[in-house]
């Protein structure tokens, strides 16, 4: 029982090697060179939110409902923005 | 109690009784999974976005009308430009384009082509990009997510708009971004600026903002009073505020993930007590029988300790490497639209490595405290009353 105790030890230890040599190889100078330049070249960066035509695309912009434009809006990025 | 022998009989009542763990060890995975999932990908967005920041204005100005920002007068850079301490003042020009039978949008952005620097940047980004011929006609460079829809509604070639004043207006889809940069452009539309004033119905004159920098940390104060003593009906965005919001962006301590986590934690331990608190018969027999033969109270609580870090310990790894595999390498599918929605364009992003150790730290310490806590009080109850007893 020791034995297989071990062996399960190992392989734990074994995938939290993976997980380890992943995050420090993994080639992401390239993705991060990408987004850089594009923002040089937008002179500005928000990410590619994909919300419906009334909730906020940009970072910094507020909602409005466009039928009641005076009216609050609750949407789902309220949840994940902390105001 | 030779440590051998203590161990070797650990081991053997943790395969003897798994089934009686594996319970426990599979909801454990699953709440540590989701858990680190969606710090991992907060994280990575989070890290993504704040290294942006340096390739940022430092200030936009727009124009305000009604509460509203409305378009800027393009005159209004020549008098920004004459501020001291001002430079690199550039107009931007973007906004949101509507496509109505499909109910989509897309973000398009006016880019001067002809500064050095940008045209450089798309030889870097678009291989061989020439741009001569991109500019000798009305063309494009579109994200990924709006290739894939143009592509899907029959729009290979060219791609027709529809301006405020009801014109049409036909551009050339000249090349798509790279995927790499999906994060940021899916559904961004690069197009000159004059096009893009076209589109989205604005005179040659206005532009939606002004963007400069102020080198000079300690004149910012001084340039946004100076600002708005100049225009009255304007709103200045700091990178500051920028910043801000990216810190506050899937801030887990405002975010409804953490209460949801703490929801189930809580309910997960109450159930972890309850059945520990009504301890099966055979469990009561096990303790009584281990007292009986002479193990302190010490040694079983220290044979209860041991055997359930393991399963915390296990639990624990094994979530947070499934975690990181679906993250960032499977690019988190379905979770990732919670974090970038899914009610318009598809995106399909890659999320740059990124691991909030002080975080996962902080959850294992919530996560293994309150778990051995359920545990380790029943079985002290049951370890100090008479081995008969505990028989019984």
């Amino acid at each position: 029982m020791v034995q297989a105790f071990f062996t399960a030890a190992v392989l734990l230890i074994i995938s939290i090697g993976a997980m380890f040599g992943h995050y420090l190889y993994k080639d992401t100078q390239l993705l991060q060179d990408h987004i850089q330049k594009i923002t040089i070249l937008t002179k500005g960066s928000t990410l590619s939110f994909s919300t419906a035509y009334y909730e906020p695309r940009i970072a910094i912009q507020t909602s409005s409902n466009p039928a009641y434009p005076q009216m609050q809006t609750i949407n789902r990025m309220d949840f994940i923005y902390a105001k | 109690m030779q440590n051998s022998t203590f161990l070797y009989f650990l081991t053997r009542l943790l395969f003897k009784q798994k089934s009686k763990h594996i319970g426990a060890v599979l909801i454990s995975i699953l709440i540590i999974f989701l858990l680190s999932a969606v710090l991992f990908i907060s994280t990575s967005l989070q890290s993504t976005l704040m290294q942006t920041l340096k390739n940022q204005a430092d200030f936009t100005v727009t124009r305000l009308k009604a509460g509203y920002p409305t378009q800027t007068p393009l005159e209004w850079i020549d008098k920004i430009s004459e501020l001291n301490g001002v430079s690199a003042v550039a107009p931007r020009v973007y906004g949101q384009y509507f496509f109505t039978p499909r109910e989509k949008s897309f973000l398009i952005i006016g880019v001067d082509f002809f500064e050095e620097q940008n045209a450089q940047i798309l030889k870097e980004i678009i291989g061989n990009l020439e741009l001569k011929p991109f500019l000798s006609e009305d063309s494009m460079l579109v994200g990924e997510g709006v290739k894939i829809f143009l592509n899907a509604h029959y729009f290979k070639k060219y791609f027709t708009f529809k301006t405020p004043q009801g014109k049409f207006k036909k551009v050339h889809i000249h090349k798509m971004l790279a995927q790499e940069s999906n994060l940021i452009a899916n559904d961004m539309i690069l197009m000159p600026l004059k096009l893009a004033q076209e589109i989205l119905g604005m005179e040659e004159e206005e532009i939606t903002d002004i963007a400069f920098n102020v080198p000079n940390d300690a004149e910012w104060d001084n340039i946004i009073s100076k600002l708005h003593l100049m225009f009255y009906d304007v709103r200045v965005v700091e990178k500051r505020e920028v910043q801000k919001a990216y810190e506050n962006l899937y801030n887990y301590k405002g975010g409804l993930f953490l209460v949801l986590y703490l929801i189930t934690i809580v309910t997960f331990m109450l159930i972890l007590y309850q059945r520990y608190t009504m301890v099966y018969s055979t469990e009561r027999k096990e303790i009584g029988i281990l007292r009986a033969i002479g193990w302190s109270i010490n040694d079983v609580l220290k044979l209860k300790f041991y055997e359930n870090i393991v399963i915390v310990v296990v639990s624990f790894v094994l979530g947070v490497v499934l975690a990181y595999g679906y993250v960032f390498i499977l690019d988190a599918p379905l979770l990732s639209q919670i974090f970038l929605g899914a009610a318009n364009l598809e995106n399909s992003v890659v999320f740059i490595p990124s691991i909030p150790f002080g975080l996962l730290g902080s959850i294992f310490l919530f996560y293994a405290v309150p778990f051995l806590a359920a545990v380790l009080i029943p079985a002290w109850k049951i370890a100090v009353t008479s081995p008969k007893e505990a028989m019984l």
